[in-house]
């Protein structure tokens, strides 16, 4: 088919394109109490194709683009067709110029894991076993799981010269864990793995049983008010996820973002004014998850923000070309420097701790965060009770100078950095 | 006019027979679900123009089911020739048997007893008035840079206004030894994201438009940009939220997201399996105020999630779900029936074939009541008017209520001052909101621009709404 693709484009005299070939296996598993309920396997193969125009208008050069899946089975005339469609598309996408990724280097990397080891039937069998594993308890238990086994396959080609790609696995899948009294709950929990790390899944499931009881004996909501809050596991992700948003070149280009690189943009309030930071300050690097990007960009790490100073911006070819900076590709996880406090220390003062929200949200553009209190534990300065419903209410802009985050860390497929995190003042609605 | 067949499922057919009928031979049961879909996004905004074919729902493949010895178990692939029937049928045989060899000490395979096929027979087509493919790419992207100049040129404070358009036309055939099913549908949306800034602090205003149809979607966009500006101009204005209960007025996007998020996935019935959801205890019993009927169903109205059959073979039904306050049923995937013993609501449905099905919603509604609206806010002494609803988020479990939405306006001695509050957090227990809902307008609005998903992940297009409800809930 690849074939079939490159004779098209030369027939249809497309001389700017890149070819996206991605391979998916996958193992599926699929349980319903102590029942698998299903299992799946997947083989699929998709061709997606880019082409690109470059065209004048106003006395300006323009180059546009426009994207089409092709299919294996298809016939030459409907290739032909497919693409020659999109290559008209691409002369109405009116684009400023820019140039395409360029081949540095063309090489297939297999990406290192130990998943490699086994088939993706083994690999979603093991992983199923370090799942079930920990459902041991008397009064807490795993209600459902699903667990995927995935090798994915990409092969990049380009006008450029570019042929290149990877492959990489990864284990995916999510649970339900329940406890029936004192009152009948649930906690929802996602994982990701780019490893058989079975010792990670075991501990997960083991703390979430653990939080599922905990739930099960909070009543109340906290009462209506403004709270020290406490975050931790992946919602601190969230919070710094502001960060990499507001950097990203579309923002920057579009003027949705004022940050600059050079600028300490942690030191900045609501009003854009500069403020002193008290808390802690951030320092994060962005890692990519695969080693090129769609668009032929080998990607590595990259810093980020070095103390709340932006070192630079990040993402994909061509708003990076416009803003004339080093195309990143895009990053699929975030490593951020651990704080100055212990969760112990973060724990002295009254606090709300939330460790499960039924959805936590970041507004990249408003800065806002907040979501449902699934559970959280309310300090009052003499006792810790267990809390369930309400909601909180915050500002990463209005946060970010007096943050402060644990030097306790966590590690996962898209997260490397504080455990937890604490604000001030933060508003819950509650009874 | 009405939506075509897929010339490509056509030529695949007899080769999927032969499939097939390999696979009844082995299988007590075999079923294949093949999906020929296009679906492109046109977008316009400062940053630029696009036109792309959507990864998520664009695709050609191919889903087998079969049940052995009882046992569930799926295979996907995308290629098929005459000549690798038997290439394609040894490895869907050798993968599912490879898996599930091994499981966890204790867990067992769940056995299913007598999967039913009734003989069915459907060809169908969904109706538009103009293709989108035939209107012609430089035609859409001329509407819509149109209207996203206009927006820019609203205000200063407008630093950007994202106008988009998407269709996706689908052939779906479903064969198994008693079915033949084909059905061909086209729907098409579209929406306007105006952006205002000020100092750190950006606001959008959103107004969305959703069809079962063609590019006709477009028609009524234009006459709502100055609504969308003006949303967002007033957001950049807007006060925090003093935490508490009031009287609220929801707009017919607020009502859906109630129906859609708090409610509908509560009476997915995959979760009465799973012991998951309350409801499963309150068929029979009063959830919601006297005034509520509730719907789901992929014919309930001509919306985004129209079908005729869903991705497991069952016909499309209109489910009625809430009855004048009573729960009267869920929905439900064949699966799911068959855990159940009851009959399948055709709500069975697949991100694509290389998912699994569940229960999924549809077209999810209120059914309209008798009030005005201004009626409605009249009648408010303090409280708000709800608008755009921004995300949302469900618990089946513990119906606990997590919605989003960009704005409360202020409601005083019947009338609204002006005054604006943002964002805004409902929650409380979704009995208590639905049974203090005390007036409900005399007409509803439903859209679907959005996805729906089950968990994190399998996303769905679906459409929700209904007509304004008045409620007592509890704001953050």
């Amino acid at each position: 088919m690849k074939e079939k693709i490159l004779a098209s484009l030369k027939r249809l005299n497309i001389e700017e394109y890149i070819i996206n070939v991605t391979s998916y296996k996958s193992a599926q598993m699929f349980f319903v109490k102590k029942s698998l309920d299903c299992k799946r396997a997947e083989n699929t193969k998709t061709y997606n194709v880019r082409v690109y125009r470059s065209f004048e208008k106003n006395g300006k050069e323009m180059k546009g683009s426009s994207s089409v899946f092709v299919y294996d089975g298809m016939t030459d005339e409907e290739i032909d067709a497919s693409l020659g469609r999109a290559y008209l598309a691409a002369s109405f996408v009116c684009n400023p110029t820019f140039e395409l990724m360029e081949c540095t280097e063309n090489k297939f990397i297999t990406m290192e894991s130990g998943l490699f080891d086994h088939t993706l039937e083994e690999c979603c069998e093991k992983a199923s076993e370090a799942l079930f594993a920990e459902d041991n308890r008397s009064d807490a238990f795993i209600n459902s799981a699903e667990i995927f086994a995935y090798e994915t396959n990409v092969e990049i080609i380009s006008s450029t010269g570019i042929d290149s790609g990877y492959t990489k696995r990864k284990i995916s899948g999510e649970f339900v864990a329940q406890c029936k009294e004192p009152q009948d709950v649930e906690t929802y929990k996602d994982f990701q793995y780019y490893d058989l790390d079975c010792e990670s899944l075991k501990s997960l499931v083991r703390k979430t049983l653990e939080y599922t009881l905990e739930r099960a004996k909070a009543t109340q909501a906290p009462k209506a008010g403004k709270y020290r809050v406490i975050i931790s596991d992946h919602y601190v992700c969230s919070v710094f996820s502001y960060y990499m948003g507001r950097a990203q070149a579309p923002y920057i280009y579009a003027g949705y973002s004022t940050f600059e690189v050079g600028q300490n943009v942690q030191a900045v309030n609501a009003e854009g004014e500069s403020a002193d930071v008290k808390g802690d300050k951030v320092s994060m690097t962005l890692v990519p998850t695969e080693p090129m990007s769609d668009e032929g960009i080998w990607q590595q790490e990259r810093e980020l923000l070095d103390e709340g100073v932006l070192k630079t911006y990040h993402g994909g070819l061509r708003f990076s070309r416009y803003l004339g900076i080093e195309p990143t590709g895009y990053f699929g996880c975030i490593k951020v420097a651990p704080g100055s406090m212990s969760v112990e220390d973060m724990k002295k003062e009254p606090y709300l701790w939330v460790v499960n929200f039924s959805d936590f949200t970041l507004d990249d553009f408003t800065g806002h965060f907040g979501g449902e209190i699934r559970l959280a534990f309310l300090f009052d300065g003499e006792k810790v009770t267990p809390v369930t419903g309400g909601s909180i209410n915050g500002s990463i802009i209005d946060s970010q100078t007096n943050m402060h985050f644990s030097k306790e860390i966590q590690k996962s497929a898209n997260f490397m950095g504080p455990y937890a995190m604490c604000f001030e003042d933060v508003s819950v609605a509650g009874v | 006019m009405k939506v075509k067949e897929s010339e490509y499922l056509k030529a695949k057919k007899p080769i999927l027979q032969k499939l097939l009928n390999k696979l009844l031979a082995k299988y007590e049961y075999a079923s294949i679900l093949a999906n020929d879909s296009k679906s492109t996004n046109y977008s316009v905004s400062k940053a630029g123009t696009s036109i792309y074919e959507d990864g998520t729902l664009s695709e050609r493949g191919f889903c087998v089911k079969v049940y052995d010895n009882g046992k569930a178990a799926e295979y996907s692939f995308n290629a098929i020739e005459e000549d690798t029937i038997g290439e394609v049928f040894g490895e869907i045989t050798e993968r599912l048997d490879a898996l599930g060899k091994t499981l966890p000490e204790g867990v067992t395979a769940f056995r299913f007893d007598g999967v039913e096929d009734e003989k069915l027979f459907i060809n169908e087509s969904t109706e538009y008035a103009v293709d989108p493919e035939e209107k012609g790419d430089n035609d859409i992207i001329d509407l819509l840079t149109r209207i996203s100049e206009k927006g820019r040129a609203f205000d200063e404070k407008i630093i950007d206004c994202h106008v988009a358009f998407s269709y996706q036309k689908y052939s779906k055939m479903f064969l198994s030894k008693n079915k033949d099913l084909t059905q061909n549908i086209l729907w098409s949306c579209g929406y306007i994201v105006a952006m205002a800034k000020d100092g750190e602090e950006i606001q959008n205003g959103y107004k969305p438009v959703s069809m079962l149809g063609g590019i006709e979607v477009l028609d009524p966009l234009e006459d709502k940009l100055e609504e969308a500006c003006k949303i967002a101009m007033d957001l950049l204005s807007a006060e925090p939220m003093i935490p508490g209960e009031y009287d609220c007025i929801c707009e017919p996007d607020i009502t859906g997201m109630i129906v859609h998020e708090a409610f509908g996935h509560g009476v997915e019935m995959d979760m009465f399996v799973k012991d998951r959801a309350q409801a499963k205890d309150f068929i029979g019993k009063q959830v919601a105020s006297e005034l509520i009927t509730m719907h789901d169903g992929a014919c309930t109205i001509p919306q985004v999630a129209t079908y005729f059959f869903d991705d497991e073979g069952v016909p499309a039904h209109d489910t009625v779900i809430i009855e004048k306050g009573i729960l009267k049923t869920g929905i439900c995937d064949a699966q799911s029936a068959m855990h159940l013993g009851i009959a399948g609501t055709g709500n069975g449905r697949r991100q694509d074939t290389t998912r699994k099905a569940y229960t999924r919603m549809t077209n999810t509604i209120f059914e309209a009541g008798t009030s005005k609206v201004e009626d409605m806010i009249a009648s408010v002494k303090y409280g708000f008017l709800l608008c755009q609803a921004s995300s949302g988020m469900e618990d089946p479990k513990n119906w606990g209520i997590q919605i989003m939405a960009d704005m409360a306006r202020e409601i005083k001695d019947g009338k609204l001052t002006g005054k604006v509050f943002s964002p805004i957090v409902m929650t409380g227990y979704v009995p208590d909101l639905l049974k203090s809902i005390s007036m409900i307008s005399d007409q509803i609005e439903a859209g679907g621009t959005g996805y729906c998903a089950k968990g994190e992940k399998e996303l769905v297009k679906v459409s929700d709404g209904g007509p304004y409800i008045k409620a007592r809930i509890r704001l953050g």
